[in-house]
């Protein structure tokens, strides 16, 4: 009996040490996304470019002398589940840093228990404004474009259009006001003369776009701003294709020239889709990108998205913040990070000290069949620099004010 | 507002509107079949809808495209989710039909995540699409708007289902038992009768009207996990609205989906969505049994 007791307490002791020791010997990153269900298409992404990163990183030996270990949790794309995983990552785990999601929901949620637990959370693919504008706190960082950015910087380009009459379309939740509101906004304020015929919301995972399509026609306006996500995208640009609408009005949708998009279509999609995105892997037709585009490639076997930059990216600031920092410290970590700037695929980005918020070009262009590919792709592409449509510090200090 | 509907639009979206009503039927007929004959409320159903769409792709993938690689997938993907729904009948359900309802959905609710997973680890998350053959491409105009020609195929479809449902239900043997099963079941056995191929036949035909609204709506929308969720629900309102299992009963339930649907749209933009829902609830008032006789 002793001797099992004796035992016993030698496994426990032995859990403690190994348990304190592992703590001790790699940084621990705690990504909470959705890996189940339709969205995986982006977030696979994330997490393959920050996982290729990573093993760079480590193969050097690490930063600080420390391995990166990544642990990844699966929220099913619920919010309080995405919760429940981040408390876990923080209080069992101990992890230094947290990151995900791609539901802004669970982002803003995740980003409290940040705050409270001071903890770094860099956020991957939400596009919430919310997020680094009026919520945004010490402890939250935004790694991608939001949906204030995304109206800024499309407006920019909209405004030198000769269009008038607009009518907006999108899904009924949060993702598709809030794109169409920021587009329409920041566009009436640089173009006074543009009017607003008339809105379309339709549910979200709507699957038949054609009943709505017929029904803007017949209302005639000059051009229509698609505020669509995910499967969405899909399926209006199959809608719009069999209906002709392309030819007949033309129309925008934010990631519209994206590959997420436009590669399940094949060379069906429509021609002549206006559209935004952060990364083409085409596009600029740099040393830096071809080579990033050519390593992802060859390690998954697909073309990189605008997600594998982010978690690249997430990545590369993660090192060069420890590396400044001189010790792995959360504070000390925030710090380094606030103003760092790092070289990326698509040119020097931006981490800003004011709001945490990453500056990074957006990318404006047009669909159109092309040579080299089975699929569509962007063509005259407009660079729309960060510093040209980012909301200004003192703009994000008031709404985080109010 | 209304006056919208008198505008040169209304004629496509009733147009529109009776294509969508086609997919409708055809899915929740077979829906309602199983849950009027089998008594099992299939949730699965909706699964097996993706795995039809699913299926449908990976058969033009094969054939390398084409007017002749559609129609082959038009008939092969309904097939393979029929086979499917033959496994999982001789193989589950088959073992369960004396149990009670809830555990006949808790049966079919577990499908839904086997199957959800299968078609992951089969087809991945990507999203996929298919086109229509050349001949379906494009759209006619109608008053000057556009239709896509593949909804008028659809147009097409519809009837002749119907049609073929009625002639199974009505003109044939086994279709003739099922009925009879689906008043009494155990009166038909005590004739002599082997209700469990009966059964088998009802839930392979009612699996098959799943894969074929699957593989008939995959060249309008992207085939990808979760296109399951939103169907079923609607499924469910049609069979519900129209008397449950009564397929005629599903066939007036898509029709009131369809129409309020894009008529609703063309009314009032902003708030589409919520007409087939409003015309749910008033129906529900109305008549609480559903509009046809249930066979419950």
């Amino acid at each position: 009996m002793r001797r099992i007791g004796l035992f016993l307490g030698g496994v426990v002791l032995a859990c403690v040490v190994a348990a304190t020791g592992f703590a001790g010997d790699t940084i621990k990153v705690g990504i909470v996304d959705t890996y189940t269900g339709p969205v995986t298409t982006y977030t696979n992404d994330v997490r393959d470019g920050f996982q290729m990163a990573v093993d760079k990183i480590n193969a050097k030996g690490g930063v600080l002398g420390k391995k990166i270990e990544v642990l990844l949790r699966d929220d099913t794309f619920k919010s309080d589940v995405g919760l429940t995983l981040a408390k876990e990552l923080i209080l069992q785990e101990n992890v230094d840093i947290l990151m995900g999601t791609i539901n802004s929901a669970t982002a803003l949620a995740i980003s409290d228990l940040a705050k409270k637990e001071k903890v770094p959370f860099l956020v991957t693919f939400s596009k919430s404004g919310k997020i680094t504008g009026e919520k945004g706190h010490r402890y939250v960082f935004g790694m991608n474009e939001n949906t204030d950015m995304i109206g800024r910087a499309t407006a920019t380009v909209l405004a030198k259009k000769p269009y008038a009459r607009y009518w907006i379309a999108g899904d009924d939740y949060e993702y598709g006001h809030a794109i169409a509101e920021s587009i329409f906004g920041n566009l009436k304020k640089l173009n006074p003369k543009v009017t607003l015929l008339g809105e379309t919301w339709w549910k979200m995972r709507e699957s038949d776009f054609t009943p709505y399509i017929t029904q803007i026609l017949a209302a005639k306006p000059d051009f229509v701003i698609v505020a669509t996500g995910g499967g969405s995208m899909v399926n209006f640009q199959k809608a719009a294709q069999s209906t002709g609408f392309n030819k007949r009005v033309p129309f925008y949708q934010h990631t519209g020239i994206e590959l997420s998009t436009l590669m399940p279509q094949g060379q069906n999609a429509p021609e002549g889709v206006f559209g935004t995105a952060n990364y083409l892997f085409y596009y600029p037709d740099t040393k830096e990108n071809k080579s990033f585009a050519e390593e992802f490639q060859k390690r998954f076997h697909r073309h990189p998205k605008s997600g594998a930059v982010y978690g690249y990216m997430a990545a590369q600031f993660l090192e060069k913040a420890y590396a400044k920092a001189g010790k792995i410290d959360k504070e000390k970590f925030i710090d380094a990070l606030e103003g760092m700037t790092a070289d990326s695929p698509i040119g020097t980005l931006e981490v800003r000290a004011c709001d945490h918020q990453i500056v990074l070009p957006m990318y404006f262009g047009v669909t159109r069949k092309s040579p080299r590919y089975e699929f569509l792709v962007a063509g005259d592409i407009l660079s729309v620099s960060g510093k040209d449509y980012m909301p200004s510090c003192e703009e994000i200090m008031k709404e985080r004010a109010k | 507002m209304l006056e919208n509907l008198l505008s040169a639009g209304t004629l496509t979206q009733i147009l529109v509107g009776l294509s969508r009503t086609t997919i409708l039927f055809i899915v929740s007929s077979g829906l309602s079949l199983i849950l009027g004959v089998l008594r099992i409320p299939n949730i699965a159903h909706g699964s097996l809808y993706m795995i039809g769409a699913f299926s449908a792709y990976t058969v033009i993938q094969f054939l390398g495209g084409g007017t002749l690689a559609f129609w082959a997938a038009m008939v092969a993907g309904p097939l393979v989710v029929a086979a499917l729904g033959f496994l999982l009948e001789r193989g589950f359900f088959s073992y369960l039909y004396d149990r009670e309802h809830l555990m006949l959905l808790l049966l079919t609710f577990s499908f839904t995540l086997i199957l959800g997973d299968l078609v992951k680890i089969l087809w991945g998350s990507e999203y996929r699409s298919i086109t229509a053959p050349p001949i379906f491409r494009g759209s006619a105009e109608v008053f000057g708007l556009p239709i896509p020609q593949y909804n008028l195929f659809l147009l097409l479809v519809g009837p002749v289902i119907a049609v073929f449902l009625w002639l199974v239900i009505n003109r044939t043997r086994i279709g003739k038992i099922a009925r009879a099963a689906a008043v009494d079941s155990e009166m038909v056995s005590a004739v002599g009768i082997d209700v469990g191929w009966v059964f088998a036949f009802t839930f392979v035909l009612g699996c098959f009207l799943a894969g074929l609204g699957g593989a008939l709506v995959a060249p309008i929308v992207s085939i990808s996990l979760g296109m399951d969720h939103s169907l079923i629900m609607e499924a469910f309102l049609i069979v519900i609205i129209g008397g449950l299992g009564n397929i005629w009963g599903a066939l007036l339930g898509s029709l009131i989906f369809g129409l309020t649907q894009s008529l609703g749209i063309l009314v009032w933009p902003q708030f589409g969505i919520v007409f087939p829902y409003l015309a749910v609830v008033v129906v529900l008032v109305f008549r609480p049994k559903g509009l046809l006789r249930s066979a419950w």
